[in-house]
């Protein structure tokens, strides 16, 4: 439940190619939606001890949290806010009683944000008691309200979610009629596919799910889970944490028929599972009135200024002097080599693989009709992965585009101690390097270390294992720039702070090897060596002329500049100095060379 | 400095009477020496270096040199000086180099090489003098100057290359190739030039002469322009208090061609013609035109779009405090995985050159990473402001050198956490032992690592030796266009082609398990294509999105080609699919499948636009595919399309064009008509009548509320289905990609783009 998450985006943009492997396919899939009902009595608003906040406000900051989260992770997806037991009713024609739709089910905003924040802490509570108030529970009425926000949108919905907060485990205190109720209404709602959660909140004395519950929320998908409950939700925790990544939702990139030999072709998915994520695109706004505005590309001819059509173009390179031209579907025509698909070429030993070998993101591969062609990918799995083989596939994603080399590594199905998949079962599709890809790199020939200074090294990174898993780290680029967009969409003071996990503990590093530092410095530097001195001594007199930066800018007096002329050595001087000191006496040069600079300079400052 | 350093290289040809001569049905030695001429220069031209070539044909029926005195020296012309070479050469060795009906000494030629070389580099810096000879020897020669020669070209630095019909090893007695014997003056200049080459380099002298044919193969390949690799030093810290100085270049890394292609007028080829321009216009009726300076950005936060200008951006983004290879820690090599790599280049990483104790501080840590089988998990940072890195340094210990090779790694917002039905743990996908072993027998026959007699193990398909096909055959059509401007691109070269396939050997060995493979996986081929069409047409337009994008270059080819009246058409396009889908029908250039698919294609894409205007284009279409399947006798792929288009009928709100369906009586494709089909005549009647509220689950599939997530490719999405021609621009269009979007401006488009709920 924690994956409201689940990751991101697009874009390794090297050309064009790539781009069209990103872009989401919303129409297969739909829109989800997510109804937050929420109890509004007055249990709710009891402090827990110790200044612990009351459930209403934990509750508001879970809708809060994924309110921010579903605006940055996936901002098409529907939320609701939907208050019951409250003392005022607020719905369509009013024909639910202490039902109060505070947010109708819509994309979340900005706006709305600010609303659930001004609910929160005691000031919230209080504006909350004078625009709801809390009065009697009908969670039927609730529930069939809440239904009617599903059946009014008109858009596909793909998932639909019910959560109801409460810290009452007999929400009609009894009335067993009520009961009933609600437990139809549920179970209609559940017929039309919403699933209802229950996010249960403290209540002295434990939550008895049972009591009522139960026969309201949705079966969990592991039985185990049902009965009874006496801890606080825990999945409470999961909502509160923010997640800023982008959503991608799960869609092959291609679907391509893997070609084991003429006439055995086996129908496959790429996906794509690790991808740089990149910033957002921004939008033109005109700066009046924060519209977006459009763009528009026009392309015209200079001399008639007439528009132009493709056809009325070519493309053109130019080589020793003489253009080449082509039609602009040569141009394309030239990218194809064969139709779309995965040719297998053969097998060789994992060991073949070369860990450099790499280009770009690789891609996974999954068969697409799992009826007929999972037996035949299985086996291919199966028998690739106990003998340490990877297929090698020559690999056309679309039409016009040149193919690449694959090298398909079996991965098998791993789960975890609950059964949840770790590791899909399908094939790895590395990239492998053509010829060109490869540079060919003077390489230094240097001394090599001792075994003493090795072991010295080894006892080193002893001091710094740690355990990596690939989804710890967050991209602060990314991280910062989603906080500031918060901070200026909800007119926060300053963005909320990051935390830069791609910076070394340099303080725990260094405790950490304590003395095993100098230890491995005095075994292989000597005493007069720094290594953090600069390598290049050649730099440095760029660096003292003004850092490497900008232009060096140095203002020289009239008295240095005479002394240099009358010495004779202005030769010495850069040339931007020159051109410089140049402007500095009025000096009007024709040339630039050197010498000119110099001839002129001297005969200003001789006159 | 080093790198203006070039070569002066004459090619010196024998056109004499002898390199027309041939065995029957073998290519004379004249032409194959001339396509290595040929192939040599145009890789120089396309180099774009500063080299220079000159050319010196021997046996020419004319007298060209400066040496030409009396009787010496005759027939021998320097057809050009040394120039950097160009076009105009090409073409005239295309046209103007012939075989002659004279003969000249080749020594003789060789010696006007030389004193064209002196002549004319003297006084400019060269890198090397080279001379490359092509001939058959087959000219009486007199030798007895040969060592004077010898010292000449000795002193003078001039190296020497040979072409020859036949290898240099395989002469004597042995007829070459061929069955054609060495005529006596081929010995003996065979004699010579081994003489000559042994003399400049004893050792692999014999290794500047070469064949013909081997040229040719190996000129076929463009090489591609060395890059000098760029250094990048830096220092790799553990902790505030080690330090090593470290330098890295990159390694590998996707090499793209220096040039890219630039738009011209079609008529006058003239680039500065032609003007692109970008507007911003409001998002009213008017589409009022505002300024550039007058528009600021923004970005979406949900269903709001906050504005966030360029300077508060820079003022508010996370900064980086200049370059940085900083290790957080070690941790095992199992545990990162190599499909998680990320990023477009691998680094290694050295110390410095000069730098020895640096050398021995990396080289600790290599060897302890080695030795442990650990990474650093370093945070890298190219420069000043660069986005910071989380990467893996791999430790790499080479026979002469030692490194740490550094690739990115992901961060959590990179990692897209898809989880796939399980295939392992489903009954129904245990396979037999029989699959097993015909699996196994697959593999076994494929191998492309295999070990020969001694032991060696031999790779047969080294993609790390293969150019990269895509610009091979852009340089092979370059050349082509630039030689013969008008004539249509070049087939492929075969070399290339074989050099993209399964090697020979691997594709025989393969034929009898691959059959046994069938034989243990039936039904695949069959079910598959029809569960993958049904699929697909059930999806409609939803799954087509990344064929979408596609499709507008393809939109563009159509243009193109309907204009220049090229007359061939390869796909359904938009302006008349039933036409185009007609006339592939018709070429037999595609599978009916997939003419069928692009038809189909065509079809939901009109449909997508619910308009009556493009119902009305459709109709036809499907009365074609219908016309058409009877006709080639195969009902299968109308009948499941027009199935699954009935399904999605009320999904769609297509009500409307199914009564005109309904109307021209479009129905099925009944047994009667094709054998085939699976349908009776009543069936048939049945499906246009019968309700279809049954169906209603099965296709709520397809939704067509244009969700716009990325604006840009929705936007595009919709704009290439028209075929037509205004320009309308495409808001928010900031991607790199410059391509202009072609469409009718529909009125629904108008109003569409921007409502962001």
């Amino acid at each position: 439940m924690a994956q409201w998450n689940d990751y991101h985006h697009e874009d390794e943009d090297v050309d064009g190619e790539e781009r069209d492997e990103s872009g989401v396919d919303y129409k297969s899939t739909g829109r989800d939606s997510l109804v937050f009902l929420v109890d509004a009595s007055k249990e709710m608003f009891i402090m827990g001890e110790d200044e612990e906040p009351s459930p209403f406000d934990m509750t508001m900051q879970c809708v809060r949290s994924v309110y921010t989260s579903k605006i940055i992770s996936s901002d098409k997806d529907l939320v609701a806010l939907v208050f019951y037991g409250t003392e005022q009713s607020k719905n369509p024609r009013n024909s639910f009683k202490h039902v109060y739709i505070y947010h109708d089910l819509d994309l979340p905003g900005a706006r709305r944000v600010q609303d659930v924040d001004g609910l929160r802490g005691e000031k919230g509570a209080q504006v909350a008691g004078e625009t709801m108030g809390s009065g009697n529970t009908n969670l039927g009425e609730a529930l069939w309200c809440c239904s009617n926000l599903y059946s009014d949108i008109k858009l596909r919905l793909s998932h639909k979610r019910l959560m109801i907060f409460t810290c009452r485990d007999t929400p009609h205190g009894g009335d067993s009629e009520r009961d009933r109720q609600a437990r139809t209404k549920a179970s209609d709602l559940k017929e039309t596919g919403v699933v209802i959660d229950l996010m249960h909140l403290m209540k002295p004395g434990g939550f008895d799910v049972s009591l009522f519950f139960c026969d309201v929320v949705s079966p969990p998908e592991d039985e185990a889970e049902l009965g009874l409950q006496m801890e606080p939700c825990g999945k409470l925790e999961d909502l509160q944490k923010r997640v800023r990544a982008k959503e991608m939702k799960k869609r092959s990139v291609a679907r391509l028929n893997l070609c084991l030999g003429e006439g055995m072709n086996v129908a496959v998915g790429v996906y794509i599972t690790a991808l740089q994520a990149r910033k957002p695109n921004a939008i033109k706004l005109y700066r009046d009135n924060n519209e977006p505005v459009r763009t528009k590309t026009r392309l015209y001819h200079t001399q008639t200024g007439s528009l132009l059509l493709p056809s009325d173009t070519k493309r053109v390179q130019v080589y020793a002097g003489r253009q080449i031209v082509m039609e602009k579907d040569e141009v394309d025509v030239i990218k194809k080599f064969s139709d779309p698909g995965l040719e297998l070429i053969g097998f060789k030993p994992m060991e073949r693989l070369k860990l450099h070998h790499h280009l770009r993101s690789a891609v996974f591969i999954y068969p697409e009709e799992e009826m007929v062609t999972g037996v035949s990918i299985l086996t291919l799995l199966r028998r690739c992965s106990v003998r340490n083989v990877f297929a090698l596939c020559k690999y056309t994603r679309i039409r016009n585009s040149p193919p690449r080399f694959l090298a398909l590594v079996p991965q098998k199905e791993e789960v975890d101690d609950g059964q949840a998949q770790i590791a899909a079962p399908g094939f790895h599709g590395i990239f492998l390097p053509y010829a060109d890809d490869i540079r060919t790199l003077d390489t230094p020939q240097l001394p090599t270390a001792s075994e003493s200074q090795v072991d010295k090294m080894k006892e080193i990174v002893h001091k710094l294992r740690f355990k990596y898993r690939s989804d710890a780290f967050e991209n602060p680029v990314l991280q910062q720039h989603y906080r500031n967009l918060e901070a200026l969409a909800l007119d926060l003071m300053a963005p909320e702070h990051i935390e830069d996990l791609t910076m070394p503990n340099v303080n725990m590093i260094d405790q950490r090897l304590g003395s095993l530092a100098q230890e491995f410095r005095d075994l292989v530097y000597p005493a007069d060596y720094n290594p953090e001195g600069k390598t290049a001594p050649k730099r440095k007199p760029a660096e003292a002329a003004g850092g490497t930066e900008k232009k060096p800018k140095v203002e020289m007096s009239e008295d240095e500049l005479r002394g240099h002329v009358q010495k004779g050595n202005l030769g010495k001087l850069t040339v931007p100095v020159l051109k410089d000191a140049c402007k500095q006496f009025g000096v009007k040069v024709t040339g630039t060379k050197k010498q000119e600079l110099i001839d002129a300079l001297t005969a200003q400052l001789t006159k | 400095m080093a790198r203006s350093a070039k070569t002066a290289l004459v090619l010196c040809l024998d056109v004499g009477f002898s390199m027309s001569n041939s065995a029957p049905g073998q290519e004379p030695p004249f032409q194959q020496a001339k396509k290595v001429i040929q192939k040599f220069v145009q890789r120089q031209v396309f180099a774009e270096n500063k080299d220079e070539l000159g050319l010196v044909l021997f046996g020419s029926d004319n007298t060209k040199n400066n040496l030409a005195k009396d009787d010496q020296y005759q027939n021998i012309s320097v057809h050009r000086q040394l120039m950097i070479p160009n076009f105009e050469l090409l073409e005239e060795i295309q046209n103007d180099v012939h075989p002659g009906s004279q003969q000249a000494d080749w020594l003789d030629a060789l010696v006007v090489c030389m004193d064209l070389l002196q002549n004319e580099t003297l006084g400019k810096k060269y890198e090397r003098l080279n001379i490359v000879m092509l001939t058959d020897l087959n000219t009486p020669s007199s030798p007895d100057q040969l060592d004077i020669i010898i010292g000449n070209l000795k002193r003078a630095g001039i190296t020497l290359q040979f072409f020859l019909p036949f290898p240099v090893d395989g002469g004597g007695s042995n007829p070459p190739h061929g069955g054609k014997a060495l005529s006596r003056e081929q010995q003996q200049g065979l004699e010579m030039t081994k003489q000559v080459m042994m003399s400049l380099d004893e050792e692999d002298g014999l290794e500047e002469v070469y064949t013909f044919s081997d040229a040719i193969e190996k000129l076929s390949v463009f090489k591609r322009v060395e890059k000098r690799p760029m250094a990048w030093p830096c220092t790799l810290t553990i902790g505030s208090s080690l330090a090593i100085k470290i330098v890295g270049y990159k390694a590998v890394c996707e090499e793209r061609p220096r040039k890219s292609w630039s738009v011209v007028d079609a008529q006058t080829h003239q680039k500065d013609d032609i003007k692109r321009d970008v507007v911003y216009c409001l998002n009213d009726d008017e589409e009022t035109e505002v300024q550039k300076d007058d528009t600021i950005q923004g970005y979406r936060y949900g269903s709001d779009i906050v504005p966030f200008s360029k300077v508060d951006q820079d003022q508010m983004k996370y900064k980086t405090d200049g370059k940085s290879f900083a290790v957080l820690g070690f941790t095992k090599q199992s545990m990162i995985n190599r499909h998680q790599f990320v990023g477009t280049q691998v680094l290694k990483v050295f110390a410095p050159k000069d730098d020895e104790h640096a050398g021995v501080a990396l080289s600790g840590l290599i060897r302890a990473l080695d030795d442990l089988k650990m990474v650093a998990v370093v945070r890298y940072v190219y420069a000043r402001n660069g986005n910071p890195q989380l990467g893996a340094a791999f430790p790499c210990i080479k026979e002469k050198y030692e490194c740490l090779v550094y690739i990115q790694l992901p961060f959590m917002e990179d990692l897209r956490q898809y989880s796939f039905p399980s295939l392992e743990n489903n009954k129904k996908y245990t396979p037999s032992e029989d699959q097993l072993s015909a699996v196994d027998s697959l593999i076994d026959s494929m191998m492309l690592v295999e070990e020969d007699k001694d032991g060696v193990k031999k790779d047969l398909f080294k993609v790390n030796h293969i150019p990269n096909p895509q610009y091979q055959r852009l340089f092979q059509c370059l050349h082509h266009r630039a030689v013969n401007p008008s004539a249509p691109l070049p087939p492929m070269d075969p070399w290339l082609t074989t050099a993209l396939q399964r090697p020979l050997a691997v594709a025989t060995r393969c034929q009898a398990p691959l059959e046994i493979l069938k034989k243990k996986f039936p039904l695949k081929e069959v079910v598959k294509k029809k569960e993958l069409k049904t699929s697909k047409e059930l999806f409609g337009n939803s799954t087509e999105e990344p064929d979408a994008k596609k499709a507008k270059v393809d939109e563009e080819e159509d243009f193109n080609l309907a204009d220049i009246t090229e007359g061939s058409i390869t796909q359904v396009g938009s302006v008349d699919p039933a036409r185009d889908f007609r006339t592939l029908i018709r070429q037999k250039s595609l599978p009916f499948g997939e003419v069928c698919q692009q038809l189909t294609g065509r079809i939901e894409q009109l449909l997508g636009n619910k308009n009556m205007n493009y119902y009305i284009k459709c109709i036809p279409c499907i009365q074609t595919f219908r016309e058409q399947s009877v006709q080639v006798g195969n009902a299968d792929h109308y009948n499941s399309y027009i199935q699954s288009l009935k399904t999605s009928i009320p999904v769609r709100g297509l009500q409307e064009f199914w009564d005109m369906l309904v109307q021209d009586a479009l129905t099925l494709i009944n047994k009667d008509e094709v054998e085939g089909s699976t349908f009776s005549s009543h069936d048939a009647k049945q499906f246009l009548t019968a309700g279809e509220k049954k169906e209603e689950v099965v296709a709520a599939v397809v939704d067509d509320t244009g969700d716009v997530d990325d604006l840009v490719s929705v936007n595009l999405l919709w704009l290439h289905f028209q075929g037509e021609s205004v320009f309308v621009g495409v808001g928010g269009y900031t991607s790199t990609r410059s391509t202009v979007v072609y469409v009718t401006s529909l009125p629904w488009f108008i109003s569409s783009p921007y409502s962001w709920t």
